[in-house]
């Protein structure tokens, strides 16, 4: 909501003062505990009780869109038939025709009347114009909807003052939000009458003031709201003479007149600001003011004296930062070249330093990253003139500008970055190539033990026919006799054992064995 | 009666100066909007030519869900008018089951004016006015021209 709060300041001259304020007072309790002690209700939840309790007290209405004034004429298609205005909540039947939905519901209800007195049922509902009849209502079509709401309306409250025009679908929310011209329930509870929004804030203006010429009693609410257009216009008081020329004039206009108009009323020359020292009626200034060269030049000087203080005005927040930069640029260089030299936390050589134990070794001669100060990119300086100054104030930056140091390390570190990066490189590819080799490696090993087991487990099928076709045979010729049955038995049961390691020669031994019929072969491999 | 009520009256009357049909004229209280009181020449090409008729146009306050009542106050001798102080209209639009809220007071009004012209005397409210224009028709207008003279000038 954008209502004001309701802070509730008593006219100067309110004969009501006493009870707005009781009544102020009042709300004020209900209100002030925001950020309270911890068991009082969270600051969210008075403002919601509060929103809520304002809400009673100032509902508005909503604009009612048949009322509404429109900048150009309407289309005529989209006129409602029984209103005559632009569709409100349009309506459509089955043959088509389109009314204002409360227009419809308005006729339906007076059919449904009429039939009544007819003591007849309603039997059947008519359209109002082709009187086809229709079972129910459809919502209009899209275009439709949009072009209505593209229809350009005034503010419902234009005679209050408020000059809001736009969209027709927009007003609802003007009137119900924005507009400073709706009117609200009165702040004071025991008002009931409205206000606009914009003076929601000013308490309860609706008690009779006299005006303070006249003596016209009326409401405070149209003394405050237009005050201006009663002295101007109907205040029997209005008009008033000017103590100086005795001319007549309205009482509203008599400061500026003195102030800038009035010829009597004694001025100073305008050169006084360059030092004229002459003062006399306005009349006499006026003549005055041509011949004096104070005067001439005046403007120019209060030409210059307003830029000199806008120029001021734009330095104040420029010094301010220029404060501010400094501050952190000497911050920059304490952490850079902290006061204490000796600190082991400085990591930086100085050049300049005849104490440094390994001064500059090349650079090509450096082929790991070292994090000292590259090469000074400046000439290097002689040591014999200067080799006590850095000594002497060791705070004091060895270079140019500390801007240029922090350049030149910025450079040696992003060389030393892409550096390392190379390295990373170069040690990426070989580790892959490392890495495929020993994979391949691996590979033809695999191939090599894959053979191998492929190898064991054509032997094995082989035994294990071998063995099959032993058993069956055996089984099927038991009448040969138990002896040959035992050996093939003691063969085959050696067999598991043995397989592995002879298969060799188990396979010479079985092989004749393996001849002897095919059919049993495939049973096997099956 | 409603704001939309008023507000179409104000819109109707609007139209109607906007386009008065030819011989009339639509005195228009703003303080009761609700009567409208209209002068009305009789049509050149019919009997009533000459007369300056006074109407009345009341409109419900269920306007315009019912009809307008239109009543002449000028005596009129016409088969469609009532021939009493009253002066009321028999017009088939008017009738409340006829009625249909679309219709516009500009429309009636022409309406009227056809009817000065051509009389319907199949749906008359005086039976005696009708027969004498179905039968003789050159007595109606003598008659319509005395009532003219007498009444309308």
């Amino acid at each position: 909501m954008a209502t004001p709060a309701p802070i509730e300041v008593p006219p100067p001259n309110d004969r009501r003062g006493s009870r707005a304020s009781q009544t102020s007072v009042h709300t004020q309790d209900e209100i002030s505990p925001v950020g309270g002690p911890p068991t009082s209700p969270s600051p969210l939840q008075i403002r919601a009780s509060r929103e809520s309790s304002r809400k009673q007290s100032a509902t508005k209405q909503p604009p009612d869109l048949s009322l509404l004034q429109y900048v150009s004429k309407p289309d005529s298609n989209l006129m409602c038939l029984i209103c005559h205005c632009p569709f409100s909540d349009p309506l459509q039947l089955e043959c088509e025709h389109i009314f204002c939905g409360d227009c419809l519901h308005t006729w339906e209800a007076q059919q449904a009347q009429q039939a009544q007195q007819r003591n007849r049922e309603l039997a059947d509902r008519k359209c109002p114009t082709c009187r086809t009849k229709y079972t129910g209502t459809r919502a209009v079509p899209k275009i439709i909807a949009s072009m209505l709401d593209e229809l350009v309306v005034n503010c419902p409250h234009t005679r209050a003052g408020c000059k809001w025009v736009d969209q027709r679908s927009n007003v609802k929310d003007h009137v119900m939000l924005y507009c400073e011209y709706t009117p609200v329930a009165c702040s004071s509870f025991d008002c009931r009458h409205h206000i606009a929004q914009k003076d929601y804030h000013k308490g309860c203006l609706h008690y009779t003031v006299s005006c303070e010429q006249c003596h016209t009693s009326m409401m405070k609410k149209d003394l405050e709201v237009c005050v201006t257009d009663h002295q101007r216009t109907a205040c029997a008081g209005r008009s008033t003479n000017c103590p100086h020329c005795s001319c007549e004039l309205l009482r509203l206009d008599l400061k500026a007149h003195i102030k800038d108009v009035c010829g009597k009323v004694v001025v100073p020359c305008q050169g006084a600001i360059v030092g004229c020292a002459f003062s006399a009626e306005r009349a006499e200034v006026v003549t005055h003011e041509k011949g004096c060269p104070m005067a001439t030049m005046a403007p120019h000087f209060r030409d210059q004296q307003a830029r000199i203080e806008r120029n001021e005005a734009r330095l104040e927040p420029l010094s301010r930062k220029v404060g501010i930069l400094e501050d952190g640029l000497s911050n920059i260089t304490n952490m850079l070249y902290p006061a204490n030299a000796n600190d082991s936390s400085y990591p930086v050589t100085n050049p300049l330093d005849p104490n440094t134990s390994e001064p500059f070794p090349p650079a090509s001669l450096v082929p790991t990253p070292d994090f000292r100060l590259p090469p000074a990119s400046f000439p290097p300086v002689p040591p014999n003139d200067t080799s006590q100054t850095p000594f002497q104030n060791p705070s004091q930056p060895p270079f140019d500008s500390q801007v240029h140091h922090l350049l030149t390390l910025h450079d040696s570190l992003r060389e030393e970055v892409s550096r390392i990066a190379n390295a990373l490189t170069e040690c990426e590819g070989r580790t892959n190539m490392m890495v495929i080799n020993e994979s391949q490696r691996v590979k033809d090993e695999m191939l090599h033990t894959n053979a191998a087991i492929n190898g064991m487990r054509m032997q094995l099928h082989w035994l294990m026919s071998a063995t099959l076709h032993q058993r069956t045979s055996s089984s099927a010729s038991s009448s040969t006799g138990r002896a040959a049955a035992s050996t093939s038995a003691s063969g085959s049961g050696s067999a598991p054992t043995q397989g592995a390691s002879r298969s060799g020669t188990g396979g010479t031994y079985h092989a004749p064995l393996r001849r002897l019929s095919d059919s049993t072969r495939q049973d096997t491999k099956l | 009666m409603s704001a939309g009520a008023k507000k179409r009256i104000m819109r109707e009357y609007g139209e109607c100066m906007a386009d008065t049909p030819p011989g009339m004229k639509i005195n228009f209280d703003e303080r009761n909007m609700t009567k409208w009181e209209v002068l009305l020449d009789g049509p050149d090409q019919s009997p009533y030519a000459g007369g300056h008729f006074k109407l009345e146009i009341n409109f419900p306050n269920e306007y315009p869900f019912k009809p307008p009542v239109v009543s002449f106050k000028t005596k009129i001798y016409h088969p469609n008018v009532s021939n009493d102080d009253k002066g009321s209209m028999c017009l088939g639009l008017l009738r409340a089951d006829e009625w249909k809220p679309p219709n516009k007071v500009v429309a009636v009004l022409r309406l009227i004016q056809t009817l000065m012209i051509e009389p319907n005397p199949d749906d008359a409210i005086e039976p005696s006015i009708a027969n004498e224009y179905k039968e003789n028709r050159k007595e109606f207008e003598k008659n319509v021209k005395d009532w003219v003279k007498r009444y309308a000038k």
